[in-house]
């Protein structure tokens, strides 16, 4: 009798335990350095697990490159998290079904143009958490010193490119910081901006999936003046090595540049603490247009991407959960503590009027940039697949800015690659 | 004849380039990166001694030092024993497919990991063994085996057959005559196996960094690269990790470096 | 049984006996099953894959198409010119510079047995070490590569070493000598030391020139050892990985890249999940390996005619 009562009662508490067992979701993520993002996603997480008891998160910080590898194995292997960290480029996943369907997600808050980025086969698969422009940041200490003026339009002109180039060489400063040590586009902004202002976002999408050719003299032209750009000394000597985190540093710590380009998403290193890779306190931070282009069909297009986002696995074991995670991420009060947060753009809707913080005066200024412009959505290694994408990588991200290779053996190599 | 100050000279040249950049990372390990970049090649003005615990402790290093550990003893033991077992056997029986049997494991030497790599990847998927410290370990002896029977089998050989007569006549049984005979007589062969294969092993980069994802289950060399994280490259830190990966190899070198020299060097000389 | 050439003759067990199958099944078996498990399955396995797509869902058989795109890659083309290059140009170099060293220990320089082990030690670390030391010498700004130059007045040849396409490869040609020259000079001190000392001695009266004495003597006796250390560099480079991958990554424009690194990339970098493209690239890796090798080492056993 008593040992029916012992059992019964474990019977009974391995039921109730059951009933209110936590769901574990696993998550794997990207910016395990850029503390801005980190801290943010960490308190989303710790909103949704307040919002939803019974659900917990455990959330894995990684590098980028060291994240895709895992992923890649382990999506094979079956031993892949629920969430993680995905960018649109990534059309492998859905090529191969290991996404979940998000189509259940509160899409009206989202801006439609992400939704589209993130639609394949007429179904989205990831939330776009992070967007981004390409901007170039600059000291304006050092922009003064050099007596080059940013006019009000917050643009140059190529002109004043090559003068800049030749007034901070002269004073053994390097014009702009860059690197590609680690990455496989930032090289490449120089090139893509300047081709998507000349020619436009038509025939820009055009010459990015292969239906014009790169000898079009729009095209070869462009790459001449990037060309006398880098001959005149625009980039540091250690580009081909110099990784997106130094570089970061070689512009606003050691040894300074007046000028760097990058994504939006600046801010999310740069607003580090300094020991932690941040930029020095009170660091004079300008931002301005990409240069204009001489004949230009639309100097005011710029590229607008969305980085990085959250998916499901398809093999998740709680998809309910899972589902309603991203959810809670698609809220205009996520899209502005977001922006009020981390200072970068979002795919998600948000009202940026009510935009506020200790950095609203950075986030007006980057609103300023983007004022009248007319996007193109994605960058090239993001629109671009197979062969055409390595071969532009290394023709355009690293050797082309490095100068070592000629216009005209570029523009055959791309030509190539696309089978003409 | 040239002279004698020549040959040194050149002798001295050839030594600081081959044991220079060993120089250069030892004082770099006890410089904090801030002095670093001041000056690259000053010597150290203040010894940073608490830059290797810091390593040690702040930055997983004894996890990585741990699972290298683990994976590469067991790794050897099995290797020894099992190839010991192979090339006794290859090398004192007779039998039709003795060569051909030999030669199959022997010419595994040639081959690129390129070829099985890939299908390895997949086969532990399979298994179950993806990303685990024991199917690292498995690939591990299957990769050092057929050097270890090369090396084994012929020192094996050279045994004279009076001994192993001897044995039989006094009634040994098969197992008996490699447990008791052949290995006590090839222990310098196997030294030289056990250290040759620990010291490759514990290098070893390719496989480990295909099979292994899991930041808790990397090796050494693994936990190295990713130490060159991307924010700023903090060059006193990694030094500091590449001397603790370095130390161990020097200490077994010294106290070994005639058998591993004669390992390393088996085969070549003929 | 007779012997393969070279080596002594196989010391028989009295034939009296009946082989012991029990004890031989026993004493391979172990081995065999982790042979077949972990190597010769893989082998056969990424053959299999060479002729499908494989993706995580599913697997396609496509016959030669792997094989017809791979005809086609210049990638490929390029990874297999880099990776000979290197399986040529590092042996020689390494090996002559290591017999030079050699020889000059040889001559009873003092302190032999510690620059033997000096020069030894680059061999016994990881490449993964090796590699970040030389990205660090190789540092434009900083790096002790420039830094001899600048201080040495040669500041026109200070270069991107692995940052130029031009000149990447030939940088990392020259961390390989450095790592092997090591090796290689301690297997050839130990083959010179074992040469009959009257051949020596009586060169040494003939009171030939110092050249002569090298190309018409020495090299002679110690060709046999010599043609074995550039098969086992020439195999070493072959399968050379690591070092790229920390170093270079195949950059700058494809002017590192191995078929080591190209396969890994198509393996598990590239936008795809396909695993039987990069088997195609490793079977047909394998096949130009083990042609190459036996090539070298038929080429080889037909001048080693000098045995003693």
């Amino acid at each position: 009798m008593r040992i029916l009562r012992i059992v019964f009662s474990l019977l009974l508490l391995a039921f109730v335990s059951s009933a209110t067992a936590q769901v574990k979701l696993t998550m794997w993520s990207h910016w395990a350095a850029e503390k801005i993002k980190r801290d943010f996603v960490e308190d989303s997480i710790k909103r949704f697990e307040a919002a939803n008891p019974g659900v917990k998160i455990e959330a894995q910080w990684y590098e980028k490159t060291a994240l895709y590898a895992a992923l890649k194995t382990s999506l094979r292997a079956g031993t892949a998290p629920d969430i993680f960290y995905a960018e649109p480029d990534q059309t492998e996943y859905m090529d191969n079904g290991l996404l979940l369907d998000l189509s259940s997600l509160n899409w009206p808050a989202i801006e439609p143009w992400a939704k589209e980025i993130w639609s394949y086969k007429g179904k989205p698969y990831g939330l776009p958490l992070e967007a981004s422009t390409v901007e170039i940041y600059y000291n304006k200490k050092l922009m003064a010193d050099l007596g080059i003026n940013v006019p009000a339009s917050m643009q140059l002109d190529s002109a004043a490119v090559l003068d800049l180039s030749k007034k901070s060489r002269s004073k053994s400063m390097t014009p702009m910081a860059l690197g590609v040590g680690d990455r496989p586009f930032p090289g490449a902004y120089l090139v893509q901006e300047a081709l998507l202002k000349k020619l436009g976002t038509a025939d820009y999408d055009n010459l990015l999936k292969g239906k014009l050719s790169w000898s079009d003299p729009r095209v070869m032209d462009t790459l001449r003046l990037i060309r006398s750009w880098t001959d005149a000394g625009l980039l540091p000597t250690t580009f081909t090595t110099l990784k997106l985190g130094e570089a970061h540093t070689y512009f606003h710590t050691n040894p300074g540049a007046v000028m760097f380009v990058n994504g939006s998403w600046y801010t999310s290193r740069a607003f580090n603490p300094p020991d932690k890779g941040g930029q020095p306190a009170n660091f004079p931070l300008g931002i301005m247009k990409f240069p204009a282009i001489p004949g230009a069909a639309c100097n005011e297009c710029r590229t607008l991407s969305v980085g990085g986002s959250y998916v499901a696995n398809a093999a998740t074991k709680h998809p309910k959960e899972a589902l309603a995670f991203l959810n809670s991420l698609a809220t205009p009060d996520t899209a502005n503590r977001w922006l009020e947060n981390v200072l970068v753009q979002t795919g998600i809707k948000a009202d940026y009027a009510k935009v506020g913080g200790p950095y609203a005066g950075y986030f007006r200024e980057l609103q300023a940039t983007s004022q009248g412009s007319k996007y193109y959505f994605g960058l090239p290694f993001q629109v671009m697949q197979g062969k055409p994408k390595e071969v532009f990588t290394q023709v355009f991200n690293n050797a082309f800015p490095a100068g070592s290779i000629s216009v005209d053996e570029a523009v055959k190599q791309m030509n190539a690659a696309y089978g003409k | 004849m040239i002279s004698r100050a020549f040959l040194f000279v050149i002798v001295a040249l050839y030594t600081a380039f081959a044991a220079g950049p060993f120089l250069w990372v030892a004082t770099m390990s006890l410089r904090t990166t801030s002095e670093i970049s001041l000056d690259h090649y000053a010597w150290p003005e203040k010894l940073h001694w608490d830059k290797f615990p810091q390593a040690w402790f702040n930055s997983n290093y004894s996890v990585y030092f741990q699972n290298s550990t683990l994976v590469v003893i067991s790794a050897v033991i099995v290797l020894t024993v099992v190839g010991a077992m192979a090339a006794h056997c290859f090398a004192r029986y007779r039998f039709r497919i003795n060569r051909l049997l030999y030669f199959v494991i022997f010419s595994a030497i040639i081959f690129p990991p390129q070829i099985t790599i890939i299908a390895l990847f997949q086969i532990l998927v399979d298994y179950g063994l993806y990303n685990s410290l024991l199917g690292l370990t498995l690939v591990y002896i299957a990769v050092q085996l057929p050097l270890t029977v090369y090396i084994l089998e012929s020192f094996f050989a050279r045994i004279p057959a009076d001994l192993f007569d001897a044995a039989r006549i006094d009634g040994y049984a098969e197992w008996d005559i490699f447990w008791k005979v052949s290995l006590p007589i090839a222990m310098p062969a196997i030294a030289t196996t056990v250290i040759l294969n620990t010291i490759l092993l514990w290098n070893e980069f390719l496989y480990a960094v295909v099979l292994i994802t899991d930041e808790a289950k990397r090796t050494l060399p693994l936990g190295i690269q990713r130490f060159m994280g991307d924010q700023l490259e903090d060059v006193g830190m990694i030094a500091t990790g590449l001397m603790i990966a370095i130390i161990p190899v020097v200490i077994i070198y010294i106290f070994f470096s005639e058998k591993l020299i004669q390992g390393m060097t088996a085969g070549a000389v003929k | 049984m007779e012997a393969a050439p070279g080596r002594r003759p196989l010391p028989l067990i009295s034939s009296v006996q009946r082989q012991p199958w029990g004890a031989i099944i026993a004493f391979l078996l172990p081995a065999f099953t982790i042979y077949t498990a972990f190597t010769a399955y893989p082998v056969v396995r990424t053959l299999w894959n060479s002729f499908h797509t494989v993706l995580p869902k599913n697997e396609e058989f496509v016959g030669l198409d792997n094989y017809a795109a791979l005809a086609q890659d210049e990638i490929f083309r390029r990874a297999v010119g880099n990776t000979f290059i290197w399986a040529c140009a590092s042996p020689l170099a390494e090996i002559s510079i290591a017999l030079l060293l050699a020889l000059a220990l040889f001559a009873k320089i003092p302190g032999m047995r510690f620059f033997r082990v000096a020069w030894f030690t680059p061999v016994l670390m990881s490449y993964v070490v090796v590699g970040i030391i030389w990205v660090w010498i190789y540092n434009y700004d900083w790096g002790a590569a420039n830094a001899i130059l600048r201080a040495l007045g040669l500041e026109r040849w200070v270069q991107a070493w692995i940052g130029n396409p031009k000149i990447a490869l030939p940088s990392l040609i020259l961390v390989t000598t450095w790592m092997w020259t090591g090796f290689n000079m301690v297997v050839l001190l130990a083959a010179l030391h074992s040469l009959p000392s009257e051949v020596i001695e009586a060169a040494e009266l003939d009171n030939c020139g110092w050249g002569a004495k090298l190309w018409h003597i020495i090299i002679p006796l110690v060709k046999p050892t010599l043609l074995n250390l550039l098969v086992l560099s020439f195999i070493g480079k072959m399968k050379i990985f690591d070092l790229v991958w920390i170093t270079t990554k195949g950059g700058p424009l494809w002017s590192t890249e191995t078929a080591s690194t190209y396969t890994y990339k198509r393996a598990f970098e590239w936008t795809t999940f396909d695993l039987g493209y990069p088997s195609t690239i490793a079977a047909v890796w394998f096949v130009i390996v083990l042609a190459a090798v036996l090539a070298l080492t038929w080429l080889f056993r037909q001048r080693d005619r000098l045995e003693y």
